[in-house]
């Protein structure tokens, strides 16, 4: 899948930096070459890229070595810590410890922001059979107004998978149908409220105003947002300008099942410092999987001789 | 003496390695503007061929050469070879005998903005006085047969007033869209309808069975023009999504344009629709600038320019 290609590729070039014999700066320029050129064929961001190589570059300075120093060992394990850099958003907050964590018998407000189309309300219905699955009481909120056929999309996702729902066909007002939504599921003591927003972009203030006011009416204990796999160079600014108006603590990641190497979700996480928690596999609402860092990150890199850096 | 000026401000004969580090810059400012590395290499390697061997106006520096040669290159991917007046082509068959109406289809992976720039398409026409009849071919995803229902009924809201006539035409959920599509078209040349806009599901372009199954659709519909929506933010697998796409109908039918959708949320980084353009010598026709009805424009290939080299 995705990102299991782009961890080949990257893997052969570590595995060439094994097989020469000596490490100097020819063989180290050609693999940081094919590494970069891996990465944005996957659609890291182009600046990120750049950044990385040099890091690499400096960090390793090979001229500066003293001569007992295994070098090959240095470089990969340089690399190896510099795309973790890149990928391990726990660091910020503190790891785990400030993950949301929904407990039964307390209601929990989770609520979905993201471009058009990326799979927010397929992923809503998802993440609610989940818990639901796991026995928590889930209910659903469609505060999408805007959309054609919003509500109606959530009600049949929603049925499909047995979960209650609220929504309006007249109201208009997102603000309005998010606060009766939530305020209904919290009189009826449900665990988690998963509220459903509209397609939003950066370019236009009004969507975002009007994410941040959903946002007050609810309260989230968890936002998300919603990235689309197969986003290419704009997912930097766009996933900033979602951390900055709704201060999302997770991602997940959809569409996972097509062609798409993910580097622009790569691009989103590294500038967001936000982790991916769950990732979207298929349309039909089972095509949920969780989703790890560490995992990434040995999915990234392949197995081998690079197996013995993780346990460092 | 002056050699050195020579150098930059050319009269130069031109030699790969001049062009090298120019170009080096020009494919990574085309890679921050979402072109695929792939085809940003393409671009370049266009140019450079263009340019070995010639020489540099007088008091023109590399940089600027190689700029105006990637300007040109960039117009020639984008711009058709052959132009379309769909109007023009609706009309014929409106007039011809007996008439028939012309028969769109829009075809793409998932949540692209397939449904809603349809509807856009159609209010257009309804502008051109053009009896519509929209046919909710996806009869998969939630929602999707409501959605089309909103979209007509505000489309008929807008219009009435200038006699604006659309119907949608509908079999609920879980049947075969190729069957659908051909009852819609027969319903629509029974009743004289002048346009027939056909939406399908959204589907994933590695999925076989059902890129399989657009074939099948493309025989029984035998639409006058199928348009792909694809969208800007898609990054380096718009070159496969458009390949496969339109590699899916079969090996006597191609895709007859694209449409480029939420152009609007990338700022100036549209290089799908060069990845798209490029992959498949197919043009865009159109491109959808927002999610209101009249968010969608014609392309202009000197826009487009502008932004991917600005
Ligand atoms: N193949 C695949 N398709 C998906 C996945 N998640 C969502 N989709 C599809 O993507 C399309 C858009 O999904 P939606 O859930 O409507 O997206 P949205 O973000 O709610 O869209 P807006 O509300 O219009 O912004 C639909 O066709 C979904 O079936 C996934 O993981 N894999
Ligand atoms: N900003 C912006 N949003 C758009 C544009 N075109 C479509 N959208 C939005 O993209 C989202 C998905 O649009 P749909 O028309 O439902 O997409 P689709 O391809 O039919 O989706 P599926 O049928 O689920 O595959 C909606 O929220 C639209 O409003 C556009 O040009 N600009
Ligand atoms: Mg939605
Ligand atoms: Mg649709």
């Amino acid at each position: 899948m995705v990102l299991a290609d782009l961890g080949r590729r990257i893997n052969a070039a570590m595995a060439d930096l094994t097989r020469s014999n000596v490490v100097d700066e020819k063989v180290l320029d050609s693999m940081l070459k094919e590494i970069c050129m891996a990465l944005l064929e996957s659609d890291v961001n182009v600046k990120l890229v750049s950044t990385l190589r040099a890091n690499i570059k400096k960090k390793i300075n090979l001229k500066d070595q003293a001569p007992g120093v295994n070098r090959r060992r240095l470089v990969q394990k340089t690399v190896f810590d510099e795309l973790c850099a890149l990928v391990d958003c726990q660091s910020e907050d503190g790891d785990s410890a400030s993950a949301f964590k929904p407990k039964k018998g307390r209601s929990s407000v989770i609520m979905f922001v993201g471009l058009q189309g990326a799979g927010k309300t397929t992923s809503c219905t998802k993440l609610a059979l989940w818990y639901q699955r796991r026995g928590f009481k889930v209910g659903l909120v469609c505060a999408d107004t805007f959309r054609a056929g919003a509500f109606d999309q959530l009600k049949q996702n929603a049925t499909k998978a047995k979960v209650p729902y609220y929504g309006s066909y007249t109201e208009t007002d997102p603000v309005a149908v998010a606060a009766a939504g939530v305020a209904r599921f919290k009189s009826e003591k449900f665990d988690i409220i998963i509220v459903d927003t509209s397609g939003r972009h950066r370019q236009e203030e009004e969507l975002f105003a009007e994410m941040v006011q959903i946002s007050k009416a609810v309260k989230p204990d968890q936002t998300i947002m919603v990235l689309d796999a197969t986003i290419g160079q704009a997912a930097e600014s766009q996933s900033k300008a979602f951390k900055e108006s709704s201060d999302f603590g997770a991602i997940i990641l959809t569409k996972m099942d097509g062609h798409a190497k993910g580097g622009g979700a790569i691009s989103a996480v590294a500038a967001t410092r936000t982790p991916i928690v769950f990732i979207g596999t298929g349309e039909h609402i089972h095509d949920l999987e969780p989703f790890t860092p560490t995992q990434f990150i040995s999915k990234l890199l392949g197995m081998g001789d690079i197996k013995g850096l993780v346990d460092h | 003496g002056f050699g050195f000026f020579r150098n930059i401000l050319g009269n130069k004969v031109l030699s790969e390695e001049d062009l090298d580090k120019a170009l080096a810059g020009m494919k990574d400012h085309l890679m921050k503007k979402n072109v695929a590395p792939e085809v940003a290499q393409h671009l370049c390697d266009v140019v450079s061929k263009s340019l070995v061997g010639r020489k540099t106006g007088s008091w023109t520096p590399i940089e600027k050469t190689v700029r105006a040669a990637m300007e040109d290159a960039l117009r020639k991917i984008l711009t058709p070879s052959t132009s379309v007046d769909l109007l023009h082509e609706i009309q014929r068959l409106k007039l011809a005998n007996p008439p028939r109406p012309y028969v769109i289809s829009v075809v793409g992976v998932n949540g692209v903005g397939k449904s809603t720039n349809l509807s856009k398409i159609a209010f257009w026409l309804l502008q051109n006085n053009l009896k519509l009849l929209i046919a909710a071919c996806d009869t998969f995803r939630s929602g999707a047969v409501e959605q089309l229902r909103v979209h007509a009924q505000n489309l008929k809201k807008l219009t009435e007033r200038e006699g604006g006539e659309i119907e949608l035409f509908e079999k609920g959920y879980g049947k075969d869209a190729a069957n659908i599509a051909r009852d819609a078209i027969t319903y629509g040349r029974e009743r004289g309808f002048d346009v027939v806009l056909i939406d399908t599901a959204g589907r994933r372009h590695n999925d076989t069975r059902l890129m399989s199954s657009l074939e099948k659709f493309a025989k029984y519909a035998n639409p006058d023009k199928i348009v792909m929506v694809g969208e800007a933010l898609v990054g380096t697998d718009s070159v496969q999504q458009a390949r496969n796409f339109n590699a899916a109908f079969g090996p006597s039918r191609n895709l007859d344009f694209f449409l480029i959708s939420k152009c609007d949320t990338v700022g100036d980084m549209i290089g799908s629709m060069v990845n798209m353009t490029y992959s498949t010598g197919i043009p865009v026709l159109f491109v959808g600038t927002g999610q209101m009805y009249t968010d969608l424009r014609t392309l202009s290939v000197s826009w487009a320019v502008n932004m991917l080299m600005g």
